[in-house]
């Protein structure tokens, strides 16, 4: 390259570039309009108090931080936070367990094992409304195949998702039945990685199964896992199919996170202003995390890059 | 001669307890032979049942579907699948309408996405310039902002430019996932391209973008085509911008799922088949992308 580039005149390099430029730039063009404009469109509508209701709101600069005043004091936003945090650490893990167990459990050549893999990843796959389907009837007593198999064996169940004690566990099981493939797929391919020396070497030292797990798997799918619960994380503050569906909120306001609440905000109650301050809060987060993400060392372990 | 005639008389006997013998060890040799095979295969079984659990969802709900709708609240088991349920689902058009919206709407949000992606994602492998890095950070925010940090801005500009309801403002919104996704996976095809054979081109003459389009697009083909694939299954999987941005005109099929959720009351069999037939297309075209599927689903964990 750089050999080809010092016989060449430099016009050549120049009209390469040109011709990179025109490639780059309408995708670039595109994406500023679609994706920043709107980001800064919805930073703008958070500082007025828009409501399509009393037009005088719509340029209402006066007092810009009003949205976020009233945030910190809203009770009912103070409370989906917590139910967003609670909810997002209890899929997060319970994907991680499940997803690197299924990943050990299917880590092997025989075909059996090669085709469980891609039926496993079909939660993933399906729509998400049609996972929230699949799951409502599955939470519907009169036609579950939980609840008949549970009434056959003389146990009543109350439907889960209204009932308060249950509900969030509810969207945390469906939730975590449809996420879990994205871990599964990681690891495995971090374990494709695995280098088979070390656990040669220590299998003929006497080490058992659990602890070649321990101290030589674990420790070498680490990074992938962290990487991975980063993602999972970023990408649990967008639930919304499955509450929708599911519970819409309730019951009370048990299921409700905040990305939920500004959904009401913003597109039942027409509250533009305040339903924009919550959205931001929200991208400020997804971007603090994405800007970790990319922070994070990957390189090593890549599972993707060395395939 | 006596003992001879006892023999002779405990012969059936005595064959009856050799066949006997010869039965019992070779069960208790098929027993060990079985469980043998268990365990050899333990994992795979294992993995066989785990499989089963975890599709029981789906499979109970495509099974509603293909159930008699009188017969739906039964306990049994058996019954004779029928396609009524399709049948009235399509009956009255509208679901019918909401599935072609939802083809339109994603092989054109497709379209556009690759047409604008694929350039793009080629520059930014191949020339290493200082924002770069910028950009790729920007890619993946978009990737990651949640949808309603979208929606308001869309909504509020969709009224005002009479875009709401409408099939292609669904379509350039959903290029608001779409297009960083084609960049996003486009650029590790184009990676493992080696670049040699372009500057092999370039040297004979070719301009960058003929070069590109004779030499590495058709080396790309496969990634060309499972990245078009993925693009068309998040947009055909969308719900949330169909939900916020369209009302009655552009309503798609997944919107229309739910609407029977919420007006329809509880015709599980209708629902269960409408549910079938949105997931069929993804089932179908996970089976033609299966090999590309891993590196598409794990985008954005992959460094570039």
């Amino acid at each position: 390259m750089r050999a080809n580039a010092s016989c060449k005149p430099v016009s050549w390099e120049q009209s390469r570039n040109r011709s990179f430029m025109l490639g780059l730039l309408p995708a670039l063009a595109v994406l500023l309009v679609i994706t920043l404009a709107p980001a800064v469109a919805l930073f703008v509508t958070s500082l007025t108090p828009l409501s399509l209701v009393n037009p005088a709101t719509s340029f209402n600069f006066s007092d810009p931080l009003v949205n976020f005043r009233q945030l910190m004091q809203d009770e009912r936003f103070l409370g989906s936070a917590i139910t967003q945090c609670k909810l997002s650490l209890l899929t997060v893990a319970m994907q991680l367990t499940a997803g690197t167990g299924l990943a050990l459990l299917l880590n092997g050549k025989s075909s059996v094992l090669q085709y469980a893999r891609s039926v496993f990843l079909i939660p993933m796959l399906i729509p998400p409304v049609v996972v929230a389907l699949i799951w409502k009837i599955i939470y519907s007593p009169d036609i579950s195949p939980m609840h008949r198999l549970l009434e056959f064996s003389g146990l009543t169940l109350e439907a889960l998702t209204t009932n308060p004690h249950t509900a969030l566990w509810a969207i945390a099981v469906a939730d975590t039945w449809q996420w879990f493939p994205f871990t599964l797929l990681m690891i495995l391919a971090s374990l494709h990685m695995l280098p088979a020396d070390p656990v040669e070497a220590a299998r003929m030292d006497g080490a058992s199964r659990l602890q070649v797990l321990r101290y030589i798997v674990l420790p070498h799918i680490r990074p992938v896992l962290v990487v991975c619960g980063l993602f999972r994380l970023i990408d649990s503050f967008k639930a919304f199919p499955l509450i929708y569906i599911l519970t819409d909120g309730g019951p009370g306001n048990v299921t409700e996170v905040s990305n939920y609440y500004g959904f009401t905000q913003a597109f039942n109650f027409s509250y533009w202003g305040y339903g924009s301050a919550i959205a931001v809060l929200i991208l400020a987060g997804v971007f603090i995390l994405s800007l970790i993400v990319t922070q994070f060392p990957r390189n090593s372990h890549d599972p993707i890059k060395n395939t | 001669m006596t003992q001879s005639k006892t023999l002779e008389q405990y012969r059936p006997v005595l064959a009856a307890h050799s066949f006997a013998c010869s039965a019992l060890r070779y069960w208790a040799r098929g027993l060990t032979g079985f469980v043998q095979v268990l365990r050899r295969h333990a994992r795979a079984i294992t993995a066989l049942l785990v499989m089963l659990v975890i599709m029981l969802p789906v499979i109970w709900t495509i099974h509603l579907a293909f159930k008699p709708a009188l017969e739906i609240f039964d306990t049994t088991l058996g019954f004779v699948p029928t396609l009524e349920n399709f049948q009235s689902l399509l009956a009255d058009g509208s679901f019918l309408t909401a599935l072609g919206n939802s083809v339109v709407v994603s092989v054109l949000s497709t379209a556009f996405s690759m047409l604008l992606g694929v350039p793009a994602a080629y520059v930014l492998t191949r020339w290493k310039f200082k924002a770069r890095k910028q950009i790729a950070l920007w890619i993946l925010v978009t990737r990651m902002a949640p949808p309603i940090a979208f929606t308001i801005p869309f909504f509020l500009a969709f009224r005002w430019l009479g875009l709401q309801d409408t099939l292609a403002g669904l379509t350039l919104i959903y290029m608001t996932f779409n297009l960083a996704i084609v960049i996003w996976l486009m650029q590790s095809f184009f990676a493992s391209v080696p670049a040699s054979l372009e500057e092999a081109a370039w040297l004979d003459g070719c301009g960058v973008w003929s070069g590109f389009w004779r030499i590495t697009l058709p080396l790309a083909a496969p990634g060309l085509a499972s990245t078009a694939i993925l693009c068309f299954i998040f947009a055909w999987s969308d719900f949330f911008y169909a939900l916020v941005l369209t009302r009655t005109q552009a309503v798609t099929a997944t919107v229309a799922i739910v609407n029977f959720l919420q007006y329809e009351g509880w015709e599980w069999g209708k629902i269960s088949a409408a549910g079938t037939l949105v997931m069929l297309p993804v089932l179908l075209f996970m089976v033609i992308i299966r090999r590309y599927l891993v590196h598409g689903l794990t985008a954005g964990g992959i460094k570039d």
